[in-house]
């Protein structure tokens, strides 16, 4: 089944104010099902595009902003973008749970194969986050 | 999410049930609260049925790590083996306010041979 998916894309679009992670991560799952990611991968890529939307519900505070998801797979390499529009809001209204993420950055950096951060050109921020369909996840320490 | 505070050998167990996330570690945070409350050294966490952890759940666990550690430890059960990996790239394997048991059975034993070390 992978190998009818040399080029694929595939998106999502939920507001910063009402996003459920969950929802993104069920979206991760279904992207990585149909490229046929094995469970591991499945499971580093739904923990970093899952950490990348916090951040991005975080810094969005209490306003409702969208928050785009897309995945891309391309030469044997599938990649995740988190873009938001780029708000910072005080953390005061901030939702519940949102505040204390110090890990978020280095789960993310740790599990991705790669990570870039960037500026579109309308102020946002992206989040690209990849793996190499043929490298195997980050192996335990035993 | 689901959790419960149940106990295990005389020492509080929580038991967690889904996907433990910055929007339902709030729950497990205050389950912790209750169980270092009960004022036993020891605490157990089974996360037999958790299947996703992320950095708001494992927040909660270091700082119920560090609330515990100067007199005793927190007894992580039977994670799978996603979340094993998770525990183990933030260090919380390395940490002695950590021990892993394979199951309930294993945990309950730690606590029989009086080592709260």
């Amino acid at each position: 089944m992978a190998t009818a998916h040399h080029e694929c894309e595939w998106a999502l679009c939920v507001d910063s104010a009402s996003a459920k992670l969950a929802e993104v991560r069920r979206f991760v799952e279904k992207v990585a099902a149909e490229v046929a990611l094995d469970l591991e991968r499945a499971f580093d890529l739904k923990v970093a595009v899952s950490e990348a939307c916090a951040n991005a519900v975080e810094h969005a505070g209490c306003e409702s902003a969208p928050l785009e998801i897309s995945a891309r797979l391309h030469s044997r390499r599938l990649t995740f973008v988190v873009t938001d529009n780029g708000l910072f809001r005080p953390p005061g209204c901030g939702r519940v749970g949102f505040g204390s993420r110090g890990l978020g950055l280095p789960l993310m950096v740790t599990l991705m194969d790669e990570v870039t951060f960037a500026r579109t050109p309308n102020g946002g921020t992206s989040v690209s986050l990849s793996v190499l369909l043929d490298r195997e996840a980050t192996p335990l320490l035993d | 999410m689901i959790a419960r505070l149940a106990s295990l050998g005389g020492a509080p167990l929580l038991i967690a049930n889904g996907e433990i996330d910055h929007e339902s570690c709030g729950a497990v945070e205050k389950l912790f609260e209750e169980a270092v409350l009960q004022g036993s050294p020891i605490l157990f966490l089974d996360l037999s049925e958790v299947t996703y952890i992320d950095s708001g759940g494992l927040s909660v666990l270091f700082s119920a790590g560090r609330r515990v550690r100067d007199a005793g430890w927190i007894g992580l059960v039977a994670p799978n083996d996603s979340v094993r990996r998770l525990l183990e790239l933030v260090g919380a394997l390395a940490d002695p306010a950590f021990r892993l048991f394979a199951d309930r059975t294993e945990a309950e034993r730690a606590l029989t041979e009086g080592d709260t070390a």
